[in-house]
């Protein structure tokens, strides 16, 4: 994907442009405000990422001068402001998705391909039937199903299996799970996260098998599928 | 020092009305004690001059035309109502007497009290215990040697004192009705806007520092009060925004360079395979992790105290958050042998940040699951207290002692059943605090019965969802 950055901190800036490279995209950074807006409004990107404190012109301003020129290219933002009203007020000024500062690329990255995908998917809505190893996912009834049996997930375990596999390889935090997953933007001290994924393996792993969620240290859980 | 006469609870109204009552009623009655006495020796002197006078008048003409003057000027006075006269021997044996029935029944001397000569008048006072009235009676000497007798009662004077003494009366209840009119002022303009500005300052002790004070009735010098209070609350307000730009400010600086450590340990992690490397790094990332949290619980807390957190309020089904909670907890719950049960039957809306009370209630979760032991049982429910929602967390932990109640509320504070092994910073509770105060809410603990704690977080009944909450 074509992805502008705009970012007034360059080592930071410098770190995702790296990582946004090693990950095939192809990532325009951009200090200033301005010179990020005017970009954007000449040149075609599939995604922009913004901080909301940047010189010369916000993040905010920037989504909103977007949006009346009738640029309706997904925008993330990227900002060191946590609280809701923040958070809202960048949604309501047409910003797609928010991560809050620090941030773990992996999880930028799923977001990023997330927004790509919408974008994708809102004109042509195709869903192959996704597998776990030899279950396939009915999603009407909520459950796994295999030649001979079927498991019932209940809901949230349905929505974590389902968000796992939607970035299926990569590492997803538990920050971020906690988000998709049950709309909790702030750490809920138990391993609430950790627990609902050992439920979660329990079902969908055969016993003795390597499982299909992995927990790599430091970073999160990955869903792999063996077949 | 007069204030002590009073009741401690009896409002400055009624202490000024019993006080000028009290004052009215004392200068009226000063009034009519001297005006009476000074009235009384007046008509006394009055009285004997009349006596002496009309004493002279009836010895002369007795002396010049006999008694048959005497009748004829005393019937022509018309004096039935308080005068007498009579004339007696040397002996006391009675002449001659005029005595009308309102003068009848007094004792008369028969002889003077002391030896007289011609010209010499005695008057002597005579009183009797079955009448209001005293009679004056004069005696005088004639030529013959008889005695003339003259005698008045005082029935005028004292109808006359009477009459004034009811006059100052009314002049006493006019000025006490008069009296009214500083008292309806005094209400007006002291005591009703001291209460308005009364409630004011206990919104300002509650946090509310929007609210200003108005009094537009008030005296001139509570308006000045008034005025010199909404400066204060003013400044208050500036430097409550002062506070939450520094707050925003202070956390945009941490963060970004935050951000920074952790892509550098996430390459570590990512590029380098000895394991201590992978290890340190996984490490720092989960300390700047928890240092990002812990910058935002700060802030949270310091601003909620103040009141200055900014809520994200939105319509919200409480039972259905707390089943939410309760299914995020689940599996936690079942790992460490606990059984977690929601108990809140009925829908309820509130006007909440939703993931302000998700937190609040997440954290007395955690707390809840960190402090019961093995097979025991957490209840998360939601009950009303009057027309309060109240959203409570039970644990069969080891309860809480006395003194910890209000302690642990405090920033940095743990129970005494915190151990090294229980994580937190001591942060939790009084992140739950601050939250419920930013929702005009209260939260609170207490021990139960059976055992265990039990930990609540009040909302407010005031919601713009009243209707559909009685639905």
């Amino acid at each position: 994907m074509d992805i502008l950055l705009a970012e007034d901190d360059p080592e930071l800036a410098r770190q995702i442009t790296d990582c946004l490279n090693a990950a095939g995209h192809l990532a325009a950074w951009h200090s200033d405000g301005a010179a990020a807006c005017s970009a954007a409004l000449t040149s075609h990107f599939d995604v922009i990422i913004l901080d909301v404190n940047l010189p010369s012109v916000d993040g905010f301003q920037i989504v909103e001068t977007l949006r009346a020129a009738g640029k309706h290219v997904p925008v993330l933002f990227l900002t060191a402001r946590e609280s809701v009203v923040d958070r809202v007020r960048g949604l309501k000024a047409g910003g797609d998705d928010y991560l809050t500062k620090p941030f773990a690329m992996e999880e930028l990255l799923a977001r990023l391909d997330a927004l790509g995908r919408r974008a994708a998917n809102a004109s042509a809505q195709v869903s192959a039937p996704r597998k776990v190893g030899d279950w396939t996912l009915e999603p009407i009834q909520r459950r796994l199903r295999n030649a001979d049996t079927s498991i019932e997930l209940q809901p949230k375990e349905w929505t974590l299996l389902e968000v796992l596999m939607a970035s299926s390889d990569r590492v997803l935090t538990k920050k971020y799970l906690l988000e998709k997953v049950w709309d909790i933007r702030f750490d809920p001290g138990t391993n609430v996260v950790d627990a609902m994924v050992c439920r979660l393996r329990r079902k969908i792993d055969r016993p003795g098998a390597t499982s299909h969620i992995h927990t790599i240290r430091g970073k999160g859980y990955a869903f792999k599928n063996i077949p | 020092m007069l204030s002590r006469i009073f009741p401690e609870r009896l409002s400055s109204t009624w202490r000024l009305g019993i006080l000028e009552l009290l004052l009215i009623v004392s200068i009226v009655a000063l009034c009519i004690l001297q005006a009476s006495w000074v009235m009384r020796r007046n008509l006394n002197g009055i009285a004997r001059a009349v006596v002496l006078d009309d004493l002279g008048e009836y010895a002369v003409f007795y002396d010049r035309h006999g008694l048959g003057e005497i009748t004829q000027v005393f019937e022509a006075g018309r004096h039935e109502e308080d005068q007498a006269v009579r004339i007696t021997a040397p002996d006391g044996r009675l002449i001659f007497e005029r005595i009308p029935p309102a003068v009848e029944g007094y004792a008369w001397p028969t002889e003077s009290p002391e030896p007289m000569s011609p010209l010499k008048s005695v008057l002597m006072t005579v009183q009797d215990a079955q009448k209001e009235n005293s009679l004056l009676i004069g005696c005088r000497l004639l030529h013959d040697g008889n005695l003339l007798w003259f005698g008045r009662t005082d029935a005028h004077d004292a109808d006359g004192i009477s009459r004034i003494r009811e006059k100052l009366w009314l002049v006493g209840l006019g000025s006490t009705l008069a009296m009214l009119l500083p008292l309806m002022w005094f209400t007006r303009h002291v005591v009703r806007p001291v209460h308005a500005m009364v409630k004011r300052v206990q919104a300002l002790a509650e946090g509310r520092t929007d609210d200003r004070m108005v009094a537009p009735a008030a005296m001139p010098e509570l308006q000045s009060f008034a005025v010199a209070y909404n400066n204060g609350l003013d400044r208050i307000a500036s430097l409550t925004t002062e506070l939450q730009d520094a707050n925003d400010t202070l956390a945009h600086e941490l963060r970004t360079p935050l951000a920074r450590i952790r892509g550098n340990l996430e390459n570590f992690l990512d590029h380098y395979d000895q394991a201590s490397v992978q290890d340190a790094a996984a490490r720092g990332i989960d300390e700047i992790d928890r240092a990002a949290e812990l910058i935002q619980t700060i802030l949270t807390v310091r601003a909620g105290e103040h009141k200055a957190l900014k809520l994200h309020q939105e319509e919200c089904d409480l039972p259905e958050l707390l089943r939410e909670l309760c299914d995020l907890y689940q599996a936690a719950a079942e790992e460490r042998g606990l059984r977690l049960t929601l108990d809140a039957p009925e829908p309820r809306y509130a006007w909440v940040d939703r993931q302000r009370i998700a937190q609040a209630v997440a954290n007395l979760m955690d707390n809840a699951l960190a402090y019961t032991p093995r097979n025991g049982n957490v209840i998360l429910a939601l009950e009303m207290n009057g027309k309060n929602p109240r959203i409570i967390v039970r644990d069969i932990g080891p309860g809480l002692r006395p003194h910890e109640m209000e302690r642990i509320w405090k920033r940095h504070s743990r129970g005494g059943a915190a151990s090294a092994s229980t994580p937190g910073m001591g942060l939790g509770l009084s992140l739950v605090r601050a939250i419920a105060h930013a929702h005009e809410g209260s939260a609170g603990c207490a021990n139960r019965e059976e055992s265990g704690a039990e930990f609540w977080i009040e909302l407010p009944e005031g919601d713009p969802l009243q209707a559909a909450n009685d639905v």
